[in-house]
């Protein structure tokens, strides 16, 4: 069953930090048992003081900062180029790191616990890990980008299995991106370079593909993350084209959000106490019309440009999670931040 | 022995790009010279460098906001083009238009600026001067935000005609005004607001904004003005015009390109030959440049390693040679502040004069990094450039004498001018430890190892420290 939703802007979490209150390039999120937010902080690049901007955020929907743990670093427990994170059913919290080719395990709190995983392309070996979700089966389930695959593991990284390989055929894949699974257990990727999501059955056996390359209804550029609504929608953070998307089960276009960010408690808090740079941005056009030019194409797109001008419009968005109220959560990823959406009942 | 047309490739290589491969070598001269150079002149023709794989990777790559995220995305570009005059020319304008991030705080800013000196660096001068004029980056760097109707500022203004264009002597003090004046109303959107945030270097709430020109002409000066001999109501199009019909322009960028293309040592004959072509077509940088790659001084023997590499030539050469990161992996970083240890710091020049080039490339501190960056580079086996090497010299025989094993390097990666001296030195360390063998006789990591090690002395040498 499924139900057509829109989505309503509701709130911004978060604003710019290297440490502490904030985020710094956040690509993922996660709740745990309790529904407290955790930030993926990937905090580029790995050079000097900047590697101690790496780390988890602990936070709430409401913007509370509760903290955080983790850091930069190659040793256990480091963060080197974090990717995903996820918890299971035990509240332990799993992240997935693209550079150290591993999955690190901490507690809710931030201790740490383990790791498994190495570098390579046989079974249960990974070639940049890009996205970790747990099925129902408590099963963590690895987006492995450049092996082109998915795989199944246990929590404590034993390999169950995997399928796909590289391909643009139904069922193959071009680096995928993204996972989510949905109430009845199938798997849907985010196909990244083949610019499509695909559905698989719990076994991985394949369901359908929806999508094509382009920027219009339906269309994707390089799709990243994406999850699955109560009411079985899609609902894809189309990376390439600086959007959301929100489809059907069935893969039918329902809505696109191009991002409406209005400043965060924190940022609100900034400009109290700088109030030089608040009266500057009173005076300021914060959504200038930004011309269409060839050289554009030339780059990186139009729409890429416009994100870097336009404050509110998402840029770079990473992931999209689901929250415990039904929430929206999309990780809009260069601009340090979390546009929250809820559902237009 | 290599052949002439081997070295004459290689020389064209390094100058109208970053070097290039003993394969694609082969490639170039087997469609020849002049094809060579016409391809080269028309980057346009080369398909643009996908970045989706760069910007997935280093996210901090996709948003350009930190200086040195956005030194390595420039050097991984450098590294992959498959228009390497592109960015040869982008480099050089870079060095003549000198803007800085240390001023700016905005590295995506002065980014744009290259992607500007992509698109015109070898069009005509005056577009190029045009875009110039209203960079946002060049806006900022020097103050025409601050050029106002009724408060002049004659910081581009001078600069426009001192260091981007006629060089000095060749105007006056009052020109200097009228410039400035002809520029007023040119400025960025928001221009308080980015000020602001400049000055404070403010990150927050969400990191930066782009900026964009605007032009305002309730804030311009439409009054007459008398510049360089001509006289009337001026706008900046207008002193532009005026600036690109003087001999000392042309005198001016051909000097500069002489400089950065041909040899560290000028030669007037040379640089106005360069200058009529810029007059007689109008100042078409692709004309110019087509002419100096043809031409004699440019393909003689003087011309041979009469330059020292910059820093970014060196490493950005090097790791095309070695065919290191040809795929996003995190190290680029350190690969882009090895070249700003080594005194070129790209997209931060130390001031509105850019780089102090030839000779003071080197040091006795930054001779150390170069050899060292180099040699890091191309002494690891697991390299593919490196192991294309290996093969090349494997292919030579199971069994070569130190002097065969020298010769076989040098010709493997593409480095065909080198005194005697310098071989007979390196044959020197070569015969320490006998032939070289591939075969029965010889342990084959050992040999590989052999290589790499003399490919480190082949980067350390002088020749290899020139373009």
């Amino acid at each position: 069953m499924t139900t057509a939703t829109a989505l309503r802007y509701s709130h911004t979490l978060g604003f710019m930090a290297n440490q502490g209150r904030g985020f710094n390039n956040p690509v993922d999120l996660a709740f745990d048992s309790h529904g407290i937010i955790y930030v993926l902080n990937r905090a580029g690049p790995e050079v000097g003081v900047r590697i101690a901007y790496k780390r988890i955020t602990r936070c709430t929907a409401d913007e509370q900062y509760l903290g955080e743990f983790g850091g930069g670093g190659t040793g256990d427990g480091g963060l080197w180029w974090p990717s995903s994170l996820a918890f299971d059913r035990e509240d332990r919290l799993y992240i997935a790191d693209e550079a150290l080719n591993r999955i690190s395990i901490f507690d809710r709190e931030g201790d740490y616990l383990g790791k498994w995983g190495a570098a390579g392309s046989a079974a249960g070996q990974f070639n940049r890990p890009s996205f970790i979700v747990f099925d129902q089966d408590n099963h963590l389930l690895v987006a492995d980008s450049l092996n082109h695959r998915v795989q199944k593991y246990s929590p404590d990284g034993a390999f169950l299995g995997q399928w796909g390989g590289y391909g643009s055929d139904p069922g193959l894949f071009n680096m995928p991106w993204g996972l989510a699974v949905d109430g009845q257990g199938n798997v849907f990727v985010s196909d990244w370079r083949n610019d499509r999501v695909q559905k698989f059955a719990a076994d991985g056996s394949f369901i359908a593909a929806f999508g094509e390359s382009g920027n219009g209804e339906c269309q994707f550029n390089r799709p990243s993350g994406l999850a699955i609504d109560g009411g079985g929608n899609i609902i894809v953070a189309d990376w390439g084209n600086e959007r959301v998307q929100a489809l059907d089960g069935e893969g039918r276009f329902l809505a696109s959000y191009r991002g409406e960010s209005r400043d965060s408690q924190w940022a609100q808090d900034y400009f109290a106490a700088n109030p030089d740079e608040a009266a500057g941005r009173r005076s300021a056009n914060l959504e200038p019309e930004i011309p269409a030019r060839p050289e554009f194409d030339q780059h990186r797109g139009y729409e890429w440009e416009r994100s870097a001008n336009v404050e509110k419009l998402f840029w770079g968005p990473t992931s999209v999670k689901i929250g415990p109220d039904g929430q929206v959560f999309i990780v809009d990823s260069l601009r340090h931040r979390i546009q929250i959406y809820r559902p237009d009942s | 022995m290599a052949s002439k047309e081997l070295a004459l490739m290689a020389h064209l290589l390094r100058r109208a790009g970053f070097g290039a491969t003993r394969d694609e070598l082969d490639s170039f001269v087997a469609q020849g010279y002049e094809a060579t150079v016409e391809q080269l002149l028309h980057p346009e023709a080369a398909p643009v460098m996908e970045e989706d794989l760069l910007r997935r990777y280093h996210i901090d790559q996709n948003s350009l906001m930190l200086i040195e995220s956005s030194q390595a995305y420039w050097l991984y570009r450098i590294i992959n083009t498959r228009r390497p005059l592109e960015e040869k020319m982008a480099l050089f304008w870079h060095g003549l238009f000198a803007t800085a991030y240390g001023k700016l705080n905005h590295a995506k800013a002065v980014v744009n600026q290259t992607n500007t000196f992509r698109r015109c660096g070898l069009g005509d001068f005056r577009t190029l001067l045009l875009e110039l004029s209203r960079d946002p980056a060049m806006i900022f760097w020097l103050d025409n935000k601050d050029n106002h109707k009724d408060a002049p500022n004659e910081n581009y203004g001078r600069e426009l005609l001192e260091l981007f264009s006629m060089g000095i002597g060749n105007y006056t003090e009052d020109d200097v005004k009228a410039c400035a004046r002809a520029f007023t109303g040119w400025t960025i959107a928001n221009a308080d607001y980015m000020s602001v945030r400049a000055s404070r270097d403010s990150i927050w709430p969400h990191g930066r904004l782009d900026w964009q020109f605007e032009y305002l002409p309730e804030d311009h000066d439409d009054s007459e003005k008398t510049f360089l001999g001509h006289t009337g109501p001026f706008n900046g199009e207008d002193v532009i015009d005026i600036i690109c019909r003087q001999p000392a322009t042309a005198w001016f960028v051909a000097s500069r390109l002489y400089d950065f293309f041909v040899s560290d040592t000028p030669d007037e004959g040379s640089i106005q030959f360069l200058a009529d072509r810029f007059a007689e077509t109008g100042g078409d940088i692709r004309e110019v440049m087509r002419s100096l790659f043809l031409s004699g001084f440019f393909k003689g023997e003087s011309a041979r390693l009469a330059r020292v590499k910059s820093p970014t030539e060196l490493v950005a050469g090097t790791a095309r040679l070695a065919g290191s990161y040809q795929f996003p992996e995190w190290g680029i970083v350190n690969l882009a502040m090895d070249v700003s240890f080594m005194g070129q710091e790209i997209l931060n020049p130390p001031t509105v004069e850019g780089w102090h080039t030839g000779r003071e490339w080197i040091d006795t501190g930054n001779l150390v990094e170069r050899v060292n960056s180099a040699a890091l580079e191309m002494g690891d086996l697991a390299r593919p450039g490196v192991q294309a090497v290996l093969q090349r010299v494997r292919a030579r025989g199971g069994s070569l004498a130190p002097a065969e094993f020298v010769d076989a390097c040098l010709d493997a990666i593409g480095q065909f001018d080198v005194t005697d001296a310098t071989r007979a030195s390196l044959v020197g360390h070569a015969s320490a430890d006998g032939n070289l063998e591939f075969g029965e006789r010889g342990s084959a990591d050992c040999s590989e190892q052999r290589v790499a090690e003399l490919l480190q002395l082949i980067v350390a040498t002088r020749e290899y420290q020139l373009a």
